[in-house]
């Protein structure tokens, strides 16, 4: 039973004031429908270049020259190796004339956020401190997409160390949310999100400590992953709070997020935290819709989570995720909504927990042995001074935060209380994940806001993390998708649905995104400032 | 962008615990309400009425905030080597007051026998064997050091604080 749904282009036709991708039962269109996205780029671009219908050189040129285009609006690079990324492109298409074997992810262009190591592009962390540094080695997340054929196309833009929301915290420049470019992309991983959703690349790495890739995944109408704390290594990451830190993935679809947590997931004798557990091919649980019987997702119970409706959530998002929630039940699930005490608490509790370990891990920044160093006379001044000259504001208060609530005699206040919080949101998490399979949510309070407007407002900042902080608190596997559209810019906001699932269950997440998506049809989530492209990528 | 009225204050208040004015307290306003941003008021002292949710205790007993010393900021700034100017302290010091505030709603939650979680997931020890490798790339880490004068990393030099 497939779901017919408005283009974002007939907003204005509708009275009410929100406008959500119904459900109809089908009817002939009046136009000719806008022809389906293909249900993945990767495997698509696979196809296009094993059969020899495009090669690696004229895909990679035709990404950089929309890359070329619109990153003067968007700004979503802090780096972009062009020259590498054809010379890879050109070596990739020699070894498809002589036949050899080709990887996953070969003539895929990644982007990968600038808080993750790459040994031959510099690696700032969004922050001056680290301004010009070249790591010695790579993250081993994008080792693995190296070592698959995936090509590196660039880091991209963040808030400074991951603190942040909006990448309004960047040292460098603010990145523009493509469907309107005088709001934010969301962040921290703003850049790796906008980027995608102007398909300026493939598929991008993010990181999620807080929703770092949920939020700005929903603020730009692109996938995003958030893994089980311990399924990808965290091994060049730069870390900022180390308890809750993940990598995570980008994609303009479901397929092509899950082809990319495959490529990254796994032990790595590195990364003390990493999981032994074994890696489902999550690739291939993909099926076409065609395969599909009418009620693909009959007996899956669904949780909605009661308490991200509330006051305080846009009404135009809950109307959307509402939406969402009967899209779930015409594919057979059954929806319940369900409540997770001390929800709310999560936020204080996370607060404390970051900026405390945040604290901690950026105390290596002391310019002697990266970074920028300052002149001083003693030690004390060159530690302060390079710190001082080195971090933006916001990075410096949630230091001196977590410095307050470490120090001693403050521990058993804070910390210890938000630990404990912890145990209390994983334990309802739990007791939920037992009556239900996944549970679903907003990823954030609303679609995105202009740029400037939370900038100076630090808890009016945290207010819009309520969604997601639980879940990294939980160390739980999130899947955020586009699922609507409210008002706003010139076609509309797009909004996401998180689904979130038990630990480790990043397959079953990706098999009931990957239906949902591909029975919203006629929802396409394309932004009008790359909608009258007419490259075929 | 529309975003509901009074929607952050619901959102940053724990769910059991609601703060109520009355008229016999005293509010120290951080911040002025813009038409989209917070105003977050907090009191010495906070009478407060509680829903009685899952594991959270109803009080309504007065609690003091300023039973815990309120932040130093320059003394924190020493001790996190952040070298501070006076701006910074003045602009600094009500936005870390706030957040610490705000984090004081823990207090009023009743924890008793809950054990605190260092991290999320404890899928037991994973430790690597305790052999000596060596890093393979020596000299890009080298050429990161800013001022490495073979084969030492140059400071200052270091004093002893009185």
């Amino acid at each position: 039973m497939l779901s017919t749904l408005q283009s974002p282009r007939s907003l204005s036709r509708f009275s009410s004031r929100y406008t959500l991708c119904t459900l109809t039962a089908q009817s002939p269109p009046s136009t000719s429908p806008p022809p389906p996205p293909p249900h993945s780029q990767i495997l698509s671009i696979r196809h296009s270049l094993l059969s020899r219908r495009l090669s690696a050189a004229q895909l990679a040129e035709s990404y950089l020259t929309r890359l070329r285009l619109t990153e003067p609006h968007l700004k979503c690079f802090l780096h972009v190796s062009e020259d590498a990324v054809l010379e890879q492109a050109h070596r990739l298409d020699q070894m498809i004339a002589s036949s050899e074997e080709i990887g996953p992810l070969a003539g895929v262009l990644v982007a990968v956020k600038d808080n993750i190591c790459t040994a031959d592009m510099p690696s700032t962390g969004g922050s001056r401190v680290l301004e010009g540094y070249l790591p010695p080695f790579d993250a081993t997340a994008v080792r693995r997409i190296k070592d698959l054929g995936g090509i590196v196309v660039g880091k991209t833009n963040l808030d400074e160390f991951g603190m942040g929301s909006t990448t309004e915290a960047s040292a460098f420049q603010v990145t523009a949310n493509p469907w309107d470019i005088s709001r934010v992309p969301g962040g921290s991983s703003g850049g790796s999100a906008a980027a995608v959703s102007a398909r300026q690349c493939v598929v991008s790495l993010g990181s999620d400590t807080g929703g770092s890739v949920r939020q700005p995944a929903s603020f730009c109408g692109v996938v995003g992953l958030k893994p089980t704390y311990g399924r990808v290594s965290r091994y060049g990451l730069m870390a900022y709070a180390s308890s809750l830190d993940v990598i995570g993935c980008f994609g303009s679809s479901v397929a092509d997020t899950g082809i990319l947590l495959h490529a990254i997931s796994g032990h790595d004798r590195l990364d003390a935290t990493s999981s032994n557990r074994e890696v489902p091919d999550f690739a291939s649980r993909f099926d076409s819709i065609d395969l599909l019987e009418s009620k693909p997702l009959k007996g899956l119970r669904v949780g909605l989570i009661r308490e991200t409706l509330d006051d305080g959530v846009d009404n135009g998002v809950v109307s959307v995720i509402r939406g969402a929630a009967s899209h779930l039940e015409e594919l057979g699930c059954s929806v319940t909504e369900i409540s997770l005490p001390s929800f709310s608490l999560g936020l204080p509790a996370y607060y404390i927990l970051a900026s405390s370990e945040s604290s901690s891990n950026l105390s290596r920044y002391d310019g002697v042995r990266y970074g920028d160093q300052v002149v001083a006379a003693e030690l004390n001044s060159l530690y302060g001074d390079s710190r001082a000259k080195g971090f933006g504001p916001e990075v410096k208060r949630r230091i001196l935060t977590g410095t307050y609530a470490l120090s001693a005699g403050y521990y058993d206040a804070y910390y210890k209380r938000a630990q404990q919080v912890r145990t209390m949101i994983r334990k309802s998490f739990k007791a939920a994940l037992d009556e239900n399979d996944i549970l679903i949510s907003p990823a954030a309070p609303s679609a995105a806001y202009k740029i400037g407007e939370k900038k100076d407002d630090p808890l009016a900042m945290y207010a819009g993390d309520i969604m997601t902080v639980n879940v990294n608190l939980a160390g739980l596997p999130a899947l955020v998708l586009p699922c609507g559209f409210v008002e706003g810019g010139a076609a509309g906001l797009p909004v996401g649905l998180q689904m979130i699932g038990a630990g480790f269950d990043e397959e079953n997440l990706l098999k009931v995104g990957h239906i949902f998506e591909q029975t919203l049809e006629n929802c396409r989530f394309v932004p009008p400032l790359i909608e009258h492209d007419d490259t075929p990528w | 962008m529309r975003m509901g009225m009074g929607s952050c204050r619901a959102l940053l208040v724990g769910r059991g615990v609601a703060a109520t004015a009355s008229a016999s307290i005293q509010k120290t306003q951080f911040f002025n309400s813009s038409s989209n941003s917070f105003g977050l008021c907090f009191s010495k002292s906070v009478l407060i009425t509680c829903r009685n949710n899952n594991g959270v205790r109803s009080c309504s007993t007065a609690s003091i905030r300023s039973s815990l010393e309120p932040p130093d900021v320059p003394r924190l700034a020493d001790t996190a080597r952040i070298s501070l100017t006076q701006n910074e302290v003045e602009e600094f010091a009500p936005k870390i007051r706030q957040v610490i505030d705000w984090f004081g709603q823990l207090q009023d939650v009743d924890l008793h026998s809950i054990e605190p979680a260092i991290r999320a997931d404890t899928e037991g020890s994973n430790l690597r064997d305790d052999v000596p490798e060596t890093f393979e790339n020596r000299e890009a880490m080298i050429a990161a050091v800013p001022s490495f004068e073979e084969q030492y990393i140059k400071v200052p030099k270091v004093l002893n604080k009185e």
